[in-house]
Order: structure tokens, then sequence, then C-alpha cells
């Protein structure tokens, strides 16, 4: 390592009305290594990023690259200083071409003309010197994922950036993706560049970092060398106490198919194929994982089972009774609770009050009725108790429920859900985006439930989720289950699996 | 319907239908620059009258319709930068603050024409430019290469805006802009000066759009223009946001109205019938551009101000 | 640059735009309290005018200040009189020949006021100003557009002090106050249509015209009945183009009459200028109606039909004089010389053919033709 680091950041203080995102954060980065800032949602990590990026002014602290102080002020500054961005959400315009993403606010040859050949030219040396292939001429609306991501990381090789902030890069990779995008990574650490990698997925996190600096609450609480760190510890840092990453599973017997689907058959938003002959049991006292990239059918999969979209094709039945194309109150008679991947969009509504969200889907039950009219005292009293009993952190019961945190909100949803006694339960991305502790929370809740003698179908997108949680593991590619497999199988076939190479195949390569 | 079919009638409507499309296709192809880059602008008709008065009373009073034609440009340059200032600096509810523009245009161009001028006085117009051996040609030639200066001029805006759209660097800004502000700008492309040029450029054609309709036509009135400003904006959508679509939403529906006038000259279409069939260009338009509307998409950021860092 | 920047640059052409509008109207200082109607007049008149009534023209509309504040007519004596017509009052069409009568009777009668709002093209602007005028005490409100109709009828009965004057239209829906008054434009469209006949060479003659209603079908079909009066031969081509201000439609549509052969033209409604404009180019000679449009082209207009509606207003005045606020209406013809036939000298019309027209006028008196029977 060089005496000098390529970056210190010293004190930076952000502050935003009422909220302090950045408290005195030092935060330093030496060519060819990669230091990862790690911590939770809010922790203040994107906040940081974007007063380096110049997207945002410190109102307190110094920066210095090489040793020199700099100012920041924008993009174009950041550009100037060698400094590049891979944004978590795509800065990709979607309907120019490859080429084009890369040339746009750079000097033409051509002068005013643009110069889209020698950009090609240049995309594809650079593409393969990297491992980065992609079509110059495509435009990227038609990539995939992961090569939209190769788009993002030749947009900053082409500006020749030397340190370069990767926000989450992993989010939306498969297992191979992201084992070919760190290959990538470690050439540029090893041509001297200097990475700052930001995730919450530990295990990357051990993987590729040298050193990790983790941020909670706006403030530096812990840094380590990854040697020595584990994944219990850096959990630690990130909480503040001890976290239990995988819940402890009681054995318990399965029982009859609750949930069972046959050839089920349905057609996306857009008039494609998006489920394409799937069959699928779930039995009662399980927790069976639905691995796989999004967007390959699995939302469609739970609102098909939910009422929520038509079948054209299959049928579907919970509990005995078949509720194919029913309506989302007999699927609900049936004995489904669902947890929706959109908890703001589709599983809760955000001007209501909490009381009032935890009776969307009991508001015709006897219960809360007195001669037809809403029983207010029976509603609160029934209310605060699910509160209290899921540990809904709320000022109040008459709060708006969009003033909640994301993690508490889930928590109320899941309280919702889970007040009846239901045969099926479909827990779509239950954690994503919520906090460790409340992640805990809720892993907790779903294998008592399962203890309970609930089928429980889980969808995520987070395999260490996946794993911690399953009994069984389906994985979904392109509207099919390409297996079924228990947790004994490793990440790489599992990868593999997602990316459409069927079981036997997975398990030869 | 034999009466239709000769020469003198076939080429006055189609030269008829070439000649109502150039104040369309001008304006149209300007509103087609602010819109690639995510401004809508609604002010195009209030631009269209004020160049339409300025054109108007420059040639009045100095005899030169080139020199009309630079007034009305020249003040469609203030409105454009006056509309980027609303849309883009003070980001005003597009939607809405375009109207305040057609608003403020259409009483302003009416104030001064009844304060400078009073009673409409025709002035001199364009030079036609019979082009040299085209224009000989037998039935085509007096369609299409005997026509008024401006007309020449508009269509040849239609390549030049194809190529700057597509081929500069500043049109690979324009569509970045309109798509993705958020990705231009951490490019380090300014997003608000891209849209004030594009707005200003929309602008100074809808300036110019309405210059030669008064030119054209050797006299103004109060609102001259008759809402043409705001078929211009339909015909961007129509055109899917291209300029070679604008162009032939344009002709579509100059050559419909035409037609519809033609018919009816001739009797073809019965007199009793005339004020349904008035309507017919807007309803052929407004079909074509649902149909057409379903194949194409709005730039993604169409009316969507741009605020850093959110 | 900053944000501060750009905002102050905001309102640096904010600043300018309403120093343009200050220049504007404070071109003649010493006459910013003219009315527009006295002002734009084009007839020999003296203007005299009348302060405490400021009629400014923005957005189509007219926003009426401080009429309140001068009833000088407390002695009953002097009249205010109040406009409201759809296009400007120097239209050279429709809504000049009312603003022109005005100014003829404030010549002529003790005027305390005249007030104009021109352009209210849309109907609900109208009534917001006639029952402004109505609301501010004026003696006669005038409702210059058939559209205005509806709005009348509402407006009329919460003010039974106020005459009410509404054409063209041959109506008054029963009310005490409301005069309804008309032109009979078809006997000078049919006088013009014989002078029309009788110029013609291709044996084809083209009208343009607004929408078939009212005042403009009268004009068309009395122009039509007169030329074929004439010479059963001829082709008269009609193209009502379907609206009143499109005054690029209105040159097409002339386009389209020279393309068809005519070569004798005509046209009613505000819109025409942009027909009078082909005439001129193709030399081919127009007849004008509502107001004298020889200054729009004087090579080629032949003559047009004026409409003096001063006939009717000195009517409704001496009725009013008399106590009885409405409940009439009046037409203006060719006998009561409400219409005049008025030739341009610069266009040299034969003796014969001037002659054929004042034929067909003594016959519209005398009652032995019907222009549109």
């Amino acid at each position: 390592m060089a005496d000098v680091p390529m970056l210190e950041m010293k004190g930076i203080t952000k502050r935003f009305p009422g909220v302090l995102a950045n408290d005195n954060v030092d935060f330093d980065l030496y060519a060819g290594e990669v230091h990862t800032l790690l911590g939770e949602n809010g922790a203040g990590k994107s906040t940081l990023m974007k007063v380096l990026y110049g997207l945002y002014q410190a109102d307190e602290g110094e920066m210095r690259l090489n040793g020199e102080p700099v100012t920041i002020t924008s993009p174009t500054s950041a550009i100037e200083h060698n400094i590049g961005m891979i944004h978590q959400h795509f800065m990709l315009v979607d309907t120019l071409t490859v080429a084009e993403n890369v040339a746009l606010g750079l000097h033409s040859s051509r002068g005013a003309l643009t110069d889209l050949d020698a950009v090609s030219e240049k995309i594809v040396d650079l593409g393969s010197q990297y491992g980065l292939e992609i079509d110059p001429a495509a435009t990227v609306w038609q990539l995939a994922v992961g090569q939209k991501q190769r788009v993002e990381i030749i947009k900053a090789l082409y500006r020749e950036a030397q340190l370069l902030i990767l926000d989450e890069p992993t989010a939306v990779l498969t297992p191979q993706e992201v084992d070919q995008l760190f290959e990538t990574l470690n050439q540029m650490t090893a041509d001297g560049r200097g990475l700052i990698f930001i995730s919450h997925k530990l295990h990357e996190v051990l993987a590729l970092s040298d050193r990790i600096t983790v941020l909670r609450q706006g403030r530096v609480t812990g840094y380590t060398t990854t040697e020595g760190a584990t994944r219990a510890s850096l959990a630690s840092m990130m909480v503040g106490r001890d976290v239990k990453l995988a819940p402890d599973k009681p054995e318990v017997e399965t029982g009859s198919a609750a949930l069972e689907i046959t050839g089920l058959r349905v057609i996306g938003d857009r008039g494609n194929v998006v489920i394409d002959g799937l069959d699928l049991d779930v039995r009662r006292g399980e927790i069976l994982g639905i691995a796989g990239v999004s967007g390959n059918g699995q939302r469609e999969l739970a609102e098909t089972i939910a009422g929520l979209r038509d079948a054209e094709a299959g049928s579907i039945s919970i509990a005995g009774t078949d509720v194919t194309n029913g309506r989302p109150v007999d699927v609900r008679a049936a004995g489904l609770a669902y947890v929706p991947e959109g908890r703001m969009k589709d599983g809760s509504i955000g001007l209501f009050t909490v009381a009032e969200n935890l009776l969307l889907i009991d508001h015709n039950s006897k219960e809360f009725l007195d001669a037809g009219l809403l029983n207010f005292d029976a509603i609160r009293t029934h209310s605060q108790t699910l509160v209290d009993e899921f540990a809904v952190k709320t000022p109040s019961l008459d709060t708006p429920v969009r003033s909640l945190s994301g993690g508490n909100i889930q928590k109320l949803i899941l309280a919702r859900e889970l007040s009846g006694t239901p045969n099926v339960l479909i827990a779509s991305q239950p954690t994503r985006g919520v906090d460790i502790g409340a992640a805990e929370y809720i892993h907790k809740r779903l294998v008592a439930q399962r203890s309970e003698d609930t089928a429980i179908l889980v969808i995520s997108e987070d395999l260490d989720e996946i794993f911690g949680l399953s009994d069984r593991i389906a994985v979904m590619y392109e509207g099919r289950i390409m297996g079924i497999v228990d947790t004994s199988i490793t990440r790489e076939e599992i990868g593999l699996m997602m990316a459409g190479v069927t079981r036997e195949e997975a398990a030869a390569g | 319907m034999s009466d239709f079919f000769t020469e003198a009638v076939l080429i006055a409507t189609v030269a008829g239908g070439i000649r109502l499309a150039v104040p369309l296709l001008l304006a149209a192809l300007g509103e087609t620059f602010g819109q690639r880059s995510g401004v809508l602008n609604l002010g195009v008709d209030g631009i269209m009258l004020l160049g339409a008065f300025t054109g108007y009373y420059t040639v009045l009073k100095t005899g030169n319709v080139w020199y009309g034609l630079l007034a009305g440009i020249a003040i469609g340059i203030v409105l454009g930068l006056a509309s980027s200032l609303i849309s883009v600096t003070l980001q005003a509810e597009q939607g809405i603050s375009g109207i305040g523009v057609y608003l403020f245009g259409l009483g302003m161009s009416d104030l001064l024409f009844q304060r400078l001028v009073g009673t409409p006085v025709p002035i001199t117009k364009f030079p036609k430019i019979d082009i040299p051996g085209l224009s000989d040609i037998p039935w085509l030639g007096g369609m299409f290469f005997s026509h008024s200066v401006v007309v020449y001029l508009a269509f040849l805006s239609v390549p030049v805006a194809m190529f700057i759209i597509n081929k500069t660097n500043f049109g690979m800004n324009i569509r970045a802009v309109g798509e993705n502000p958020e990705a231009a700008d951490s490019l380090g492309v300014s997003v608000s000066r891209v849209r004030y040029a594009t707005v200003t450029i929309g602008g100074t054609l809808a300036g110019a759009a309405g210059a030669a309709l008064a030119i054209d036509l050797g006299i103004f009135q109060q609102n001259l223009t008759n809402a043409q400003g705001f078929i211009a904006i339909a015909l961007v959508y129509f055109g899917a946001w291209r300029p070679l679509g604008v162009m032939a939403g344009a002709l579509l529906y100059g050559f419909v109205n035409s037609l519809v006038l033609q018919f009816k000259t001739l009797g073809i279409i019965p007199q009793s019938w005339s004020d349904i069939a008035a309507m017919a260009p807007a309803i052929i338009t407004i079909l074509a551009l649902v149909i057409v509307a379903r194949r194409f998409r709005a730039p993604s950021a169409l009316t969507k101000p741009f605020t850093r860092g959110t | 640059m900053s944000r501060n920047a750009w905002i102050w640059l905001g309102v640096a052409a904010a600043a300018l735009l309403v120093i343009i509008i200050v220049a504007v109207s404070g071109g003649d200082d010493e006459t910013t309290e003219t009315t527009v109607a006295a002002e734009t007049t084009t007839t020999a008149e003296e203007t005299t005018t009348t302060a405490g009534e400021t009629t400014t023209t923005v957005e189509g509309e007219t926003t009426t200040t401080a009429a309140e504040t001068t009833t000088t007519a407390a002695a009953a004596e002097p009249i205010r009189i109040a406009i409201v017509a759809p296009s400007a009052s120097n239209d050279l069409a429709f809504t000049q020949s009312i603003v022109d009568a005005v100014n003829v009777i404030e010549g002529e009668r003790e005027v305390a006021e005249v007030a104009v709002t021109d352009g209210t093209f849309v109907v609900d602007d109208a009534a917001a100003a006639i029952r402004d005028y109505a609301a501010s005490g004026f003696d006669l409100v005038i409702a210059h557009g058939s559209q205005y109709g509806g709005s009348l009828q509402e407006i009329a009965p919460d003010f039974p002090e106020t005459t009410f004057a509404w054409g063209t239209a041959a109506d008054t829906f029963g009310l005490s106050n409301v005069f309804a008054y008309e032109a009979a434009s078809d006997e000078g469209g049919y006088v013009m249509g014989v002078l029309g006949a009788a110029l013609t060479e291709t044996g084809t003659i083209g009208i343009v015209g607004p929408v078939e209603v009212g005042d403009a079908k009268l004009y068309v079909d009395g122009y039509k009945a007169g030329a074929e009066a004439n010479d059963s031969g001829v082709t008269v081509n009609i193209n009502y183009t379907g609206s009143f201000s499109d005054v690029a439609l209105a040159s097409e549509a002339a386009q389209a009459h020279a393309a068809a052969g005519a070569d004798i033209m005509t046209g009613t409604a505000q819109m025409v200028v942009g027909a009078v404009g082909v005439a001129a180019d193709q030399g081919i000679p127009w007849f004008g109606t509502q107001a004298n449009q020889t200054s729009l082209a004087p090579e080629i207009v032949v003559a047009s039909q004026v409409y003096k509606w001063e006939i009717v207003l000195r009517q409704i005045l001496d009725d009013m004089a008399a106590g009885t606020l409405g409940g009439s209406v009046y037409v203006i013809d060719l006998a009561n010389e409400g219409l005049a036939i008025e030739y341009n000298d610069g266009f040299a019309l034969s003796a014969e053919v001037k002659a054929l027209g004042d034929q067909a006028i003594a016959d519209i008196i005398a009652g032995a033709v019907e222009p549109t029977g």
C-alpha cells in the first residue's frame, strides 16, 4: 500500500432538516484496495458517497485526493478528479445505445458531431481487457441486468476513473454474475484502482474487501480489516448488539400439501407468458423458498395465487379448496395470508393509520361490526394487541403508516396477515430493505408460523435468507421451476439454476 | 367528382395542403426539440401569435419580408427563453404554465395590433419561387415546386432537425436528458442548459411559424393562428417525437383540410354537410394519433422538472 | 450559475415584459382613457371621448374598471351605451359595423359614455361583460352576436331597468327589455350577385362563408339568388370553411375557388381578409359585405354592402325615450337605408353593369323581387 491514501475524508458532517445524515465521519481509501462501507439502510452510506461524488456538499469536514485538499461540487468535477460511481439504480438512458451512453457528456473527436465509431472501438477494447464484453450498438433497454451493469462499469473506466464507488452493485445479479463482477473488480484493483464497495450482503463483503468501515445512524461505529471479521461480528457492528443471522428452526413434522399448483400458465402485463406450466406443492409445517433473479415470474406467481391476477391455464388450490381465478376475498377465505413485495404499494395504505391498516382485511368480520357500523373500541383493542405482540414501533395507533420505517411497516403487515390462522402464507421479499433487527424478528415469526402448521412460501432474491429459512428450495427461471432442492445444495449450483440450467446439468457442471 | 380530377384542382389541392402544413410543421418541429428533452411547452400558440404580429408589423413598416421573418424569430427567441425560465428554472407545472404563455401571446398580439395598426392593412407577401426546371414538370411542378420561399425553408428544416437530433452530441444530450436526466447529470451533461436550448429552439421555430403564417397570408387579425400551435403540439405526439413523423402529421392535417375545402367548393360535399366536414381534419388526426400513440412511448422525463440529488 | 442568479434573471425578464406592456399601452398617454371604439373607428366623424371608462383588451376579453365612478347621467338625459362583440372593433366586418354605428349615434344624441368589449369569441367572457355593464348602470347594452342569445336570456330579467339589444337575431324571448335587430343582408347580397353575374367571364363565382347560419347564410343565399337571377347559366360555388376566425383556411378556400375556375369572389365574416388577399394576388374582382372592404384591396374590390345599424339604434333610442325598453325586432334593409351598396371608385365598373345593380335595388325596395324567395 502506498503511504498517501488516494482518498481521505475527514470529519464529514452532512445535515438535512431534522436529520444528521453524516456525523463527523472519517473514511479513507488506498490505491489497489477495496474498502467496504457497511451499514443498514439510512445509516448514511449513500449520503457520504454522494458527498464524495459531488451530488451533495458537506456542511463540515474536508476531503483530500492523493494528499491534496479538494472540493467537489458536481459530478462533472468528480469525473475530472477521476472518480467514478456505479449507482445502485443504473444511471443509463434506456433508449440510447451502449456507445451513446458511454459517450454522453464527453468531448467528441469530431467536434459537434458524435464519434460513436471511435467510442465503440474503445468499448470493445476495454471489454476484452476486463471481461466486460458488450455490443456497443445494442440499445440499453434490450440488455439484461448484468449487461447493464457492465455498461456502467465501462462508463467509469472509459472516463479513466481511478477511484470507483460501487453502490450495492450485486443487488440484482445472480451468483455467477457476482463472481464475474468480482473478477473484474479484482483486476481493477490489481491495476492500481481503489474501490469503495457498498453492500449489506455480508458474505460478499467478506469475499471482496480488504478493509471494512461500519456506519450506524450517520456515525462510524466499527472498523476492521477483513481478516478476522466474521458475518456475525459484522452484523453486530451494524446493529449494535449480537444478532442471530439464521433463525433456530425446530423440527416440525410436515403434513399434507396445503398449497397445490398444477400446470399454471399466466400472461404478464406486456402480453408475454410469464409463468409457463408451473407445478408446485407446499406442505403444512414447511417453508418452501423460491430463489431466482427478480423478473422471472415470482411476483406474478404470488399475485396469481392471491387472486390479483388471472391464470390462463392450470389450477391452484388452498387446503383442498379450488381457488383458481377466485376473487381475493375468496382466496383469503380459503386461508391465504399474503405479504406482498411492495409494502407501500400493495401491502398497506400509506395515508391510513396503523389501526386502519390492521383492519384492512377484517373490516367485514362480525367482531368489528356493530349493526353494520365499525366498532371502534373493539378495533382499537385488537390493534393494540397486534402492535404489542409484533413489536411494531409506532408513536400511536393513529399514526399514518407511511411515516413508519420499512421494518415496522413490514411487521405491521405481518401482524395483520397472521392475525387469523392461515393455511398458507406467501411472504414476498419479506426483509428487502428492512434493517437487520427487524429482519431477524420477521424470520423468527415466519419460523414460529411454520410450527403452527402453516404452509409457507417465501419468495426472495436474498440467497442468505432462502438458505436460512427454507426446508426446500425451488429455483425459478423464466416462469418455470428449474428444480426443487434441499438446503445442502451449493451456492454455485443454485446460481447456475437461477441462470436457467437444470438441476442435473448444474450438479454435473 | 369528375370536376376534382382536373389539373388545376389537383394541383391546388396538393399545393394547398402543403401551404397549410407549413406553420404547423415549423412549430411542431420546434416543439419536438423541447419534448425530446422532457419539456412540454403548451405556449406554442401564444409565441406563434406574437411572432405573427411582429413579423406582420415589421413588414408593414419596412416592406421587407425577410426583416419580418427575422423579427418573428427574434421574438420567438425571447419568448422561448422566457418559457425556459418558467419551466426549467422556476420548475412551474408544465401543463399550466404554457397556457399562461399562450394567453399572454393571444392578448398581447391583439393589444399591439389594436394599438399600433388598428384596421387590417395588407402587406407584401413572401416571393413565390418556381424552381427552375422542376416547376415546369406537368402536374408535379405546380404541386411541389412552385411555392413561396418559406415552404422550401420549412421542409428543409426537417432533415436538419433529424441530423441534429440523431447525429450530434447536442442531439444525443437532448435524447438523454428527456429520457433519464439523472443519468445525463451524473455524466456532467447540464440538464438545464440542454433544456434551455431546446425550449428556445422551440420558441424560435414557433416565432418563425407565426411570422411565416402572417407574411404568407399578407394580413394580421386577432387570433390569426386559430389554435394551430395546439395542433402542432398534438402533431408532435402524432409524429412519435420524430421529425419525419411530425412532417407526416403536418402534411396529413394540411391535405385533409385542403381536400375538404376542395370538395366543398366543388359541391362533392353537400353544403348542408359542410359544418360537419370542417371537423374532419381534427377527427382524422386524432384517430391517427390514437393509433400511432399506442405504438410509441413518450420521452420518460416529459413534463418532469429535474432537481439534482433526490 | 447559482440558483439565485437564475431567479434574478427571471425577475429581470418579468420586469422587461412589464415595461413592454407599459410602453405599449402608454404610447399615447393623453388618450389612455379613450374607449377602443372611439379610437379605432374609421369613419370621418370627430371622435369625442368620454372619460371614466378604461377599456383594455387583454387575452381576448376586456376588463372594465372605474365604471361606477362616473354615473354622470344623474340628470337622466345623456345615456350610456355598451357594446359586447365577438371580433375586433376594426375587423372591417361584423364587429366594426356596430362600433361605427354607435359612433354615428354619439354625434347625433346626448351620449354620456360608450364602452366596448370586443374580441369575446368565448361566450362566457361575453356573458360576464354583458352582466358587468348592466350592473354598472349602462342604459343600453348591445350584445352583438347571435351566439350571445342564451346568455342574454338569463341576464336580462335580472336588470329590468336596462335595455338590451341583441343582434343579429329575430327573437326577443318575449322579454320587455330586449330588442332584437338584424340585417336583411340577402338584399345587398342579391344586388351584388346581379353585378357579379354580369362581370364573370368564366361563368363561375366563388363564395367563402364561415358557418351556415344567421347573417352569413342570408348574405350567401342572397348573392347566389341574385347571380342566378341575372344569368341562370352561372355556377356559384359556396364554401363554408366552418370557422369565423381561421384566416388561413379562408385563404385556401379562395385558392380552391380559383382552381375551380371562379373569376368573381365574395365572402362574409371577419376571416375573409385571407380570401381577399388571394383574390388580390390573382386579380379576381371581390365583393365585400358588413363593412367597406376597399382598403384591403383597392384594385379588386368592386363594391361593399355596408351596414348602417344607426338606423335600428335610432329606433331603439326613440323607444327608450318613450319609455319602452324592449320587445321589438328591427331590421335594416335597402328600403330604410340601413343597408347601402358602396362602390369602389377605383374599380372601373361599366355604367351598364352598375345600372343593373341600381335596377335590382329599385326592384327590391319596390317589392318586385324577393331576394331569397
